[in-house]
């Protein structure tokens, strides 16, 4: 795309790019040791196989280089933003998985000059990642995948393909009918095609099933953690998001692996009755837009180390629980079979609110309902982002049928920014104060 | 001579049953828990199919198979479909050869399923009605019930013989249609499908019938529990207001559990949607021949689960953990 006229993004010269992304770069260097460093301090009996996710949660470290080296070994690498994009695809295709939204506060302000501010943040922040090429994955993506879900990603993958080339996977909007699934069908198929094509390795039967079966131990150690969640809280919330977090870049076969391990040592814990938090703390879950990893983590910071301090022991989140819950299920390991089961693995076992049914995103709230019952959830936070209109409308109804249960939820809305830090940390704490209060009568 | 071809063809039967039986053991062990129920079902598939080969050299037995296939549905619905049928076996057995070359099977379109389900019934209505329009027009010199009911079961046209038809072993412990060696072959229907024609026809269309229902079963699965009567008749019970209780043994769905991901819609080998479908609680469907297929399946632990009464026999389980016993 050299010659060709950039559609949206304006001219920036090369030096203001580069002093904005040094200096933009040390602050996130900064947040990301502020964290973890916070994370420790919170967490007693933290984990000894969390330092492995501390690492790899360094966005400019260690898996960077991997990929900088594997990409220069030949491999491919395809980022993508929703986490409707087939990542066993990918895998079959020998290239390396991504994903790339954006969780800086600071580029959403440079995002802003390209896109008004009343888009949603995860938007702009990515906007702007790229404008000052912040984000390592996004610059080493060879292709992305757009999946056409809100408003926002759909101009979001639109603005992005002035850099790369951007494969859109237009998503139906009901999911429950026949229609939808073989429209999305066809879409996969399309995309397979880019892919291979990207790539030069075909998508084989074969490797097509080792990656399912690779996808499969990831969710199984996925599974086995937020598991682990259910009972006395053994480990912090944060710490468990950020071990779901970093599924987004790590390598799935290592991360699977230290996942199991985390588990294993989780499961002694509990064994030794070792809590990660007193046991009277609230148990707290979060819904909403999602969060991502460095800067935006001011909520999960705010709930664990609040006064009184609560506990995030699950979370109906995409950049957390929702990433990997769900297993490919395949029946029989035909080509078609196997194209069926992604297929309605990332469709329909969904609870976007990007969808709708003859009864509304009700996949949502049912699923909100059973994670309260499962994992003893004594209070919800519903966290939007301004912009973010999907979740932010749905509030209403999920309020509701919580009324219903008699489940508090408390509604959040925030931006990309530190400045609310301090106004967000009084309702949050008026909040916990609350939940304590009810537990303790 | 009889009787020693008798013998030879029984210890056959059983010792393939028996074979099939162990094998399946051994696989069952073997395997995660994903397949864990579909190969159990055969091992008591095989089992049942040895039985019924008893049971055919007993014609009284037949007569109380018959009553118990038709009398269990109230209490075990489609029970008997989904792990005791040998017509269900042999072309579960066909479904495992395509597996292994790994060609995938067609779907019929639902709406046709649904029509294909409901003609069942007419189907069953016309074997069952048949006899006695067949009797109207030629009347019995004596209206005796007994020989009413001799000449209705035992006439030239068999209502019974129509419903047991799906039972028929491969192996017969009857002068069979076909005769290699020793043993004697049949096949489910076809000695009916001899009976009601002469002639060349009683070669063709016994050939035909055949063949269409293995290619048939090869490319769908269970193709012939779309039409069979038996399967409709089991069902029947349920179909009526008062029987809402019926049949004790069934599914049951928890609503919040389901992300209606459609894993249990694509699994099922006779395309029952309800399970799919159906909000939450009991699944209430004639359809659903309680294989086990999609509860083995769903990944979800507790989603779908098995109860027979108010009590659950078994479960969805999240079949990515590895077993107990591994
Ligand atoms: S909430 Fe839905 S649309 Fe938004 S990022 Fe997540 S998957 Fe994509
Ligand atoms: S429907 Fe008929 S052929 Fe199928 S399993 Fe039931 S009885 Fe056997
Ligand atoms: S497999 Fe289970 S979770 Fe999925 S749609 Fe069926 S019942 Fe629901
Ligand atoms: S609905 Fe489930 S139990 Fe019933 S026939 Fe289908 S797969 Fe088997």
């Amino acid at each position: 795309m050299k010659s060709q006229q950039k559609k949206y993004m304006i001219e920036i010269s090369q030096k203001e790019i580069e002093e904005l992304r040094n200096s933009v770069k040390a602050t996130s260097r900064k947040v990301m040791a502020e964290n973890i460093a916070r994370m420790k301090k919170t967490s007693k009996n933290r984990p000894k196989a969390m330092e492995y996710f501390d690492e790899v949660a360094d966005l400019f470290g260690k898996r960077e280089k991997e990929i900088q080296a594997a990409k220069e070994s030949g491999k491919k690498v395809i980022g993508y933003m929703c986490l409707f994009a087939p990542i066993e695809m990918i895998l079959a295709a020998d290239a390396i998985p991504v994903r790339v939204n954006s969780g800086w506060y600071d580029t959403s302000k440079l995002g802003d000059r390209i896109v008004p501010v009343e888009v949603c943040p995860v938007i702009r922040s990515t906007i702007g990642a790229k404008m000052i090429g912040l984000s390592p994955y996004l610059e080493l993506s060879d292709a992305l995948i757009s999946v056409l879900t809100c408003d926002g990603m759909t101009k979001l993958g639109e603005i992005l393909s002035d850099y790369k080339p951007v494969w859109a996977m237009p998503i139906p909007r009901v999911k429950d009918s026949p229609q939808s699934l073989r429209f999305w069908r066809d879409g996969l198929l399309t995309v397979k095609g880019q892919i291979e094509a990207l790539t030069g390795n075909k998508i084989t039967r074969k490797k097509l099933k080792s990656a399912i079966e690779k996808t499969q131990r990831a969710t199984k150690a996925f599974r086995r953690l937020q598991d682990l969640r259910k009972g006395n809280p053994v480990i912090m919330g944060r710490d468990a998001m950020l071990v779901n977090q970093t599924y987004m870049w790590d390598d799935i076969t290592r991360w699977t692996e230290k996942t199991e391990a985390l588990c294993d040592e989780l499961e002694e814990k509990v064994r030794r009755k070792e809590w990660a938090c007193s046991l009277d703390a609230p148990r707290v879950m979060v819904t909403g837009t999602p969060m991502i990893w460095p800067d935006n983590w001011k909520l999960p910071t705010l709930v664990e180390e609040g006064k009184p301090q609560g506990v995030l022991v699950a979370d109906e989140l995409c950049s957390s629980e929702r990433l990997l819950y769900d297993p490919v299920g395949v029946d029989e390991w035909t080509m078609d079979d196997m194209l069926d089961a992604i297929g309605e693995r990332y469709l329909m076992a969904s609870t976007c609110p990007c969808f709708t049914s003859k009864d509304g995103n009700v996949d949502r709230i049912n699923w909100i309902l059973n994670k309260i019952k499962e994992w003893n959830v004594q209070g919800v936070i519903y966290y939007v982002v301004r912009g973010c209109m999907s979740y932010a409308m749905e509030y209403t109804r999920i309020k509701k049928v919580l009324d219903g249960i008699n489940i508090p939820v408390y509604y959040l809305d925030t931006e990309y920014t530190r400045e609310d830090v301090g106004q967000m940390k009084t309702r949050v704490e008026a909040f916990l104060e609350m939940l304590t209060a009810r537990i303790d009568i | 001579m009889v009787i020693e071809i008798l013998g030879e063809a029984l210890k056959l039967m059983v010792l393939a049953g028996l074979t099939i039986a162990g094998i399946l053991t051994i696989l069952i062990w073997k395997k995660g828990l994903a397949t864990r129920v579909t190969y159990l079902r055969f091992v008591i598939q095989a089992a049942a199919l040895a039985a019924f080969f008893y049971i055919f050299t007993y014609p009284i037995w037949l007569l109380i198979m018959l009553i118990v296939i038709l009398v269990i549905p109230i209490a075990f619905g489609r029970f008997f479909c989904g792990w005791l049928c040998p017509f269900g076996l042999y072309m579960d057995l066909i479904t495992v050869a395509r597996k292994a070359l790994k060609i995938r099977h067609r779907d019929l379109p639902d709406r046709l399923n649904k029509f294909l389900h409901n003609l069942r019934y007419v189907l069953l209505l016309v074997f069952l009605l048949l006899p006695v329009v067949l009797l109207l027009m030629d009347p019995l010199p004596s209206v005796q019930l007994g020989i009413v009911l001799a000449e209705v079961l035992g006439g030239p046209f068999k209502p019974m013989n129509i419903l047991l038809g799906p039972i028929i072993p491969l192996i017969v412990p009857w002068a069979g249609p076909l005769v290699i060696g020793d043993v004697n072959f049949s096949y489910p229907y076809v000695q009916d499908i001899i009976g009601y024609t002469s002639g060349i026809y009683a070669t063709i269309f016994p050939l035909i019938f055949v063949a269409l229902t293995v290619i048939g079963s090869f490319m769908i699965r269970r193709v012939w529990c779309r039409f069979c009567p038996t399967g409709a008749s089991l069902a029947v019970v349920n179909r009526f207001k008062g029987f809402k209780w019926a049949p004790a043994l069934h599914l049951d769905k928890d609503e919040e559990k389901c992300t209606k991901c459609g894993i249990c819609k694509r699994v099922c080998s006779v395309q029952v949607t309800d399970v799919y479908e159906q909000k939450g609680g009991k699944i209430d469907t004639s359809m659903c021949m309680l294989c086990l297929r999609c509860v083995e399946m769903c990944p979800y632990e507790g989603c779908l689960k098995l109860k027979i009464g108010g009590k659950t026999i078994f479960e969805s389980r999240n079949w990515l953990k590895p077993s107990d016993s591994d």
